[in-house]
């Protein structure tokens, strides 16, 4: 394989780095590429001035490598970018895809394939979900959550427990950030009928749903038992999308012991169509929250 | 409740715009085929498209190349001419039909930011496409946004839910853009306009965008209608400068006129170096 070819320097895994830190990175050059092209500035007279190869150039726009804060200046400056406000947006983001996660902290109890859905999670400009028994985790009241995870950690420690129940809300902290995501999610009925906890807790859930239904930011739809079968029949998954054009939207599919996330549009698109399809034969927004107060009446 | 089988037999020539009951039907949710939202969608850079879709566009813009341009300019047009009703008619009421899938700029975006009470009542009668609307779609507190489920072509059903959200002695303004020429001559589009603006009071305005059979040569049409009759689920009408006009008959042309999208009161930022595809206007009910 190496073999007469020009030798490239070893791509790091995409694996072995937090899913944030390559999304913003990946945000971050595709930025700077179309930045360079639109200076008229080839990768190799990019690579120059900051003393780099045209592949690492090539690297740094694919998002492969880290970025020192004084590269992306220069290179700023290079391309001509004078302007105050872009320099500095562009340098956050650049700051921001070196930082360490705010999960990082949770570390001994997150698997790994749960870090990269935090990572695309915190990145995403929408979130559509299909949930067929649980209330998505971002709508969870604290009894709740704790209902759902004792049940699925039996053996694990209250100190545990707590640990995670604090994660899954700290989580929650996405939707009031600045400009949180838009969150659709269309969800069997039997995510409102069975009681997680017991009656008391349900109808709290119930009570919490009904409010995050009313933020602007925040689509609810439910698939009522009485629409006969619907097009779910796979089971939960959610599709996060970027606001880069480039990124493809991800879609994520949690097991017992790990997950899957896929990202090749023909696999992507059957998605799609599903959740397409549901919010289709779902009910209506507007008469999901009346569908949601019922409910709750009747827990 | 989207779909009325029993209208089916009926067909869709000679109940549009005459009042009857008939109702046009959905089109089905089939991905495998090129879709009319989609495809504008995918022109706009949007995600919410699939393989059949992009194809037809693909195919499309090989023969006019103009498209991609065409449907920024239209989107583009969409903005001026709201903001224009709005910030300078002082229309606070809009009924846009043919709403597609949202992306940045929707009617009641453009005129909230104007005026936050502005009421928007969006139409399509693509379920799929409703659906994000209603997601997507969401109002200011001022003011407000509706969503009905209905064919342009089913003028009464369109007005008469229309009227619960919109004050019809008051001021509307008719958007149309850029979905006219999906209605083809046999189903009557004159007519079906002008059931919509009978229903209107004086100060009401039009909007339209429409794709101009004679902004292209007969050879691109003849190639682009090949095209969509194999790929898409809807088929096209082009119409040519006449034709568009007549949909104003007894309306006040607002300056300049009838005009390609991107010749329509062009603002400094508009790119008016490329040419559409496309007429539009916007007029006045006297």
């Amino acid at each position: 394989m190496d073999a007469g070819l020009p030798s490239l320097p070893p791509l790091p895994d995409p694996d072995d780095v937090p899913a944030e830190a390559t999304v913003l990175r990946m945000l971050l050059g595709a930025q700077l590429r179309r930045l360079r092209e639109s200076a008229g500035i080839s990768a190799e007279q990019a690579a120059y001035p900051i003393r780099a190869s045209r592949s690492k150039i090539s690297r740094m726009e694919t998002g492969r490598v880290g970025f020192k804060l004084r590269d992306v200046e220069d290179l700023l400056t290079l391309y001509g970018v004078t302007d105050g406000q872009q320099r500095t947006e562009i340098l956050a983001l650049a700051r921001r895809s070196s930082a360490p996660d705010w999960w990082a902290r949770y570390g001994d109890i997150l698997p790994g394939w749960f870090e990269t859905y935090l990572g695309l999670e915190s990145a995403a400009t929408t979130i559509r979900s299909f949930e067929v028994q649980f209330v998505p985790g971002l709508f969870q009241t604290e009894d709740y959550a704790r209902a759902v995870t004792q049940l699925g950690h039996h053996s694990a420690s209250p100190a545990e427990i707590d640990r995670r129940v604090a994660l899954r809300i700290k989580r929650q902290e996405l939707l009031s950030r600045p400009s949180p995501p838009r969150v659709w999610a269309v969800m069997d009925e039997a995510v409102l009928r069975r009681p997680y906890g017991g009656p008391e807790v349900m109808r709290e859930q119930l009570r919490r749903l009904a409010q995050a239904a009313a933020r602007p930011q925040v689509t609810l739809q439910v698939v009522p038992f009485a629409r006969g079968g619907h097009a779910g029949a796979s089971g939960a998954f959610s599709i996060l999308r970027f606001a880069e054009r480039d990124l493809p939207d991800v879609v994520y599919i949690e097991q017992l012991t790990s997950a899957l996330y896929l990202d090749q549009r023909p696999d992507v698109e059957h998605y799609l169509e599903v959740v397409d399809q549901l919010s289709g034969q779902a009910l209506t927004p507007a008469d999901t929250a009346a569908f949601i107060e019922q409910a709750a009446r009747e827990t | 409740m989207t779909s009325d089988q029993t209208a089916a037999g009926a067909g869709t020539a000679g109940t549009a715009g005459s009042g009857t009951a008939g109702k046009a039907n959905p089109p089905p949710f089939d991905t495998s085929v090129a879709n009319q939202a989609r495809i504008y969608d995918y022109l706009l850079g949007g995600k919410d498209n699939y393989a059949a879709d992009r194809e037809a566009v693909d195919a499309v813009l090989k023969i006019a190349p103009e498209m991609g341009f065409t449907a920024r300019a239209n989107r583009a047009f969409l903005g001026r001419a709201v903001r224009y009703l709005v910030a300078e008619a002082g229309i606070r009421q809009f009924l846009d039909i043919g709403t597609g899938i949202p992306t940045a700029g929707n009617t009641h975006q453009v005129a909230q930011a104007i005026a936050p009470e502005s009421r928007v009542v969006y139409v399509d009668y693509d379920p799929i496409v409703l659906a994000h609307a209603r997601a997507l779609l969401t109002s200011t507190d001022a003011g407000a946004t509706e969503y009905i489920d209905a064919d342009l072509r089913d003028t009464q059903v369109i007005l008469g839910q229309a009227a619960r959200l919109l004050d019809f002695t008051k001021p509307v303004a008719v958007t149309l853009i850029s979905i006219l020429h999906a209605i083809p001559d046999d189903d009557d589009p004159h007519a079906i306009v002008a059931t919509l603006l009978d229903a209107v009071p004086s100060g009401s305005y039009l909007g339209i965008s429409h794709m101009g059979s004679d902004l292209m040569s007969a050879e691109t049409l003849r190639e682009m209608t090949a095209v969509w009759k194999r790929t898409s689920q809807q088929q096209y009408t082009p119409r040519s400068r006449d034709q568009v006009a007549r949909f104003f008959t007894g309306l006040d042309l607002v300056e300049p006129g009838l005009a390609r999208v991107e010749q329509w009161r062009p603002e400094p930022e508009t790119d008016v170096a490329h040419r559409s595809i496309m007429w539009s206007a916007v007029g006045r009910k006297a």
